[in-house]
C-alpha cells in the first residue's frame, strides 16, 4: 500500500512514498519555489519509485501552518488528488508531527518573520487548548521549544495510520495567524 | 477531430471552470462568487480571496463536471489562467490544473486572463482579423491591433489608473456598495451630466489616463462636503461616466480613422456596462464598423473564455510544463 507524503508548508519542499508505513523516498529541496517545484517534485519522486497515482491510496498532509500560500500548494494538489482518485487524505499539523518525535507534554513552535505558530502537546502528541501566534512584539515569557529537527515522516504514518480520513471537499489549511482585516 | 478543454480560472475573486468543445461550445460551467465577502471590507482582500479559492476548487471541479455530464478523462487537455491577477489567487488554479494534468497525463496550458476576455468573444459570435481590441477592466485599459490569434500590437494604454479602478473609486467616494462600477452605472442612469470634470488625456496618442479624473471627483466631493453642500450623486456619477466613456469612445474612433480596421471587440469587466455598450454601438455605426462586446456572463471572469482563448494554444501545442507560475502582471504585448 502506497501513501505520498506532501510537506509544502514551509521554506524546504519535502516529497516521499512510503510502502506499507515505511519510506521508500524521500526528497527535499530547501528554500524551494514551491509554486514551480511541488507538481514536479511529485511526479519525479513517484517515477522513480515506479509508482503510479492509481498506486497510491492514502496521501498524508502537512496542511499548516506556516506560509499562507505554500501550505495552500500542498493542499490544493492533495484534495484534487483524493477528490479525482478516492485517495484517503490525511492532514496533519507541522507542530503535531514534530512532536511524534517527544515523548513528554511539550509547547512547540515555528518562527515565521514576525512571530512563532506555536501549540501544546501532552504525552499522547494531542493538541492541549488551541494553537496560537505569538507576535515577536508581545512580551512573551512562554518557553515554546522551536521545532529542529527533520519530521520523522515513518512516525507520522504509524500516529495517523488508524485514524479516518478527511473528505477532500473539507480538506482546509490549517492558518492558525488572523488576518489584518479580520482583527476587531 | 474535437477537442475538450477543461478550463480553470481563479485570478480574482471568482473560482470557475469550464468545459469548451473546440474553443466555441460551453459545455458546462461553473462559477463560485466571492462578492459578497469582499463586499464587507469595501474591495477584494487578497489573502480571503486566495482561502475562499481553495475552499471552492473541488466543489466547483464536482459542479462543471455534473453540469457538463463528462469525465475528466473525456478532456483533450486542461488550461488555466496564469496572469495577470492576484498571485495568491492564480496559485490555487495554477495548482489545481497541474494536479489533473499530472493524473489524467493531459497537457497543460497557460491562458493569459486578459487574452481570454478577447477570446469570450468568440464563443457566440466568430472573431475575423485584423480587428481592434479594447480591454477595459479592473486593472487594464488598453488598445491593440490583433492581426491573428497570436499577434497583437499595442496602440496605448493607460498611464496611471485603469478605468474600471476609477468605477471602483467614484463608488467609494458615493458611498455605493462594492462592487462599485455596476452601482455608478445604475445610479448614473438617474442624473444628468450637470458637473464640469476634466477630459483625461487630450493629446494626440492612444493611451489613457484616469488618475487626475478621479482626484477632480475626490477633490469636488471633499470640496462641497467641506462648503456643506450637498452633492447631486446620481448627477456627478452621469457626469463622470461620460467623460470617461467618451475617452474610450474617441481613442477607439482615431484607431477606426488611422488603420482602417472595421472591427471591434470590447473585452474585460467593464465591457458589461451598458452606456459603454451603446456608445460603442453608436460609434460602430458611424464607421460602419463590427462590434462585438460579450453576452454578460461572458464579461465578468469566467472559465469558459480561459477554454476559448486555451483552443488556439491547443492547436499549435504550446503547452506548459509543471513549473508554469502564477504573475501579478501579464502584458499581452
Amino acid at each position: 500500500m502506497y501513501c505520498l507524503y506532501i510537506d509544502t508548508h514551509f521554506s524546504n519542499l519535502v516529497i516521499a512514498i512510503l510502502r506499507d508505513g515505511k519510506v521508500v523516498e524521500e526528497k527535499v529541496i530547501e528554500s524551494a519555489k514551491h509554486s514551480q517545484y511541488t507538481m514536479n517534485l511529485i511526479q519525479e519522486v513517484m517515477r522513480d519509485c515506479n509508482v503510479v497515482i492509481d498506486d497510491i491510496k492514502e496521501i498524508i498532509i502537512i496542511n499548516g501552518p506556516g506560509s499562507f500560500t505554500g501550505v495552500r500548494i500542498g493542499v490544493v494538489i492533495a484534495k484534487i488528488m483524493g477528490y479525482t482518485k478516492n485517495i484517503i487524505l490525511k492532514p496533519i499539523s507541522y507542530l503535531q508531527a514534530a512532536s511524534l518525535s517527544y515523548d513528554e507534554e511539550i509547547l512547540l513552535g515555528l518562527a515565521d518573520k514576525n512571530g512563532v505558530f506555536a501549540g501544546k502537546f501532552n504525552k499522547e502528541h494531542m493538541l492541549v487548548d488551541d494553537y496560537f501566534y505569538v507576535s515577536n512584539k508581545d512580551d512573551n515569557k512562554l518557553k515554546i521549544t522551536l521545532v529542529a529537527d527533520k519530521i520523522d515522516i515513518a512516525k507520522v504514518y504509524a500516529f495517523l495510520k488508524d485514524k479516518p480520513g478527511v473528505l477532500p471537499h473539507n480538506l482546509k489549511p490549517l492558518y492558525i495567524k488572523k488576518l489584518e482585516v479580520q482583527h476587531d | 477531430m474535437d477537442a475538450y478543454i477543461l478550463a480553470v480560472e481563479s485570478s480574482c475573486d471568482e473560482t470557475s471552470m469550464a468545459i469548451v468543445k473546440n474553443g466555441k461550445e460551453v459545455i458546462g460551467q461553473s462559477i463560485a462568487t466571492q462578492i459578497d465577502t469582499h463586499a464587507l471590507y469595501g474591495g477584494v482582500v487578497p489573502e480571503i480571496a486566495s482561502r475562499m479559492h481553495t475552499e471552492a476548487i473541488t466543489f466547483v471541479l464536482e459542479d462543471v463536471l455534473k453540469k457538463a455530464n463528462m469525465k475528466i478523462e473525456d478532456m483533450d487537455a486542461i488550461a488555466v489562467t496564469y496572469a495577470p491577477g492576484l498571485t495568491g489567487s492564480l496559485i490555487v488554479g495554477i495548482e489545481a490544473a497541474k494536479a489533473l494534468a499530472f493524473i489524467y497525463n493531459k497537457p497543460l496550458i497557460a491562458v493569459n486572463h486578459l487574452i481570454g476576455h478577447i477570446f469570450a468573444n468568440n464563443i457566440e459570435d466568430k472573431m475575423e482579423y485584423p480587428m481592434l481590441a479594447l480591454i477595459v477592466s479592473g486593472g487594464h485599459t488598453e488598445l491593440l491591433i490583433m492581426e491573428d490569434d497570436f499577434n497583437f500590437k499595442k496602440l496605448g494604454e493607460t498611464l496611471d489608473d485603469a478605468i474600471g479602478e476609477c468605477y471602483d473609486k467614484v463608488a467609494r467616494v458615493l458611498d455605493l456598495k462594492y462592487p462599485g462600477g455596476p452601482n455608478v452605472e445604475k445610479l448614473a442612469k438617474e442624473g444628468k451630466p450637470s458637473y464640469q470634470l476634466p477630459q483625461p488625456v487630450l493629446d494626440d496618442t492612444y493611451n489613457f489616463s484616469y488618475s487626475g479624473l478621479k482626484s477632480a471627483i475626490i477633490n469636488l466631493v471633499h470640496n462641497e462636503k467641506q462648503k456643506g453642500l450637498e452633492i447631486n450623486k446620481a448627477d456627478l456619477a452621469r457626469s463622470f461616466q461620460e467623460v470617461a466613456v467618451n475617452e474610450l469612445v474617441r481613442k477607439v474612433e482615431k484607431a477606426f480613422r488611422e488603420t482602417n480596421i472595421k472591427r471591434l471587440v470590447v473585452a474585460g469587466g467593464v465591457s458589461a456596462n451598458g452606456y459603454l455598450k451603446e456608445e460603442m454601438e453608436k460609434l460602430c455605426d458611424k464607421y460602419q464598423a463590427k462590434l462585438l462586446i460579450p453576452r454578460l456572463l461572458y464579461c465578468t471572469d469566467n472559465a469558459a473564455m480561459i477554454g476559448a482563448a486555451a483552443y488556439p494554444l491547443y492547436l499549435k501545442k504550446q503547452f506548459s510544463d509543471y513549473t508554469l507560475n502564477a504573475s501579478s502582471s501579464g502584458d499581452i504585448c
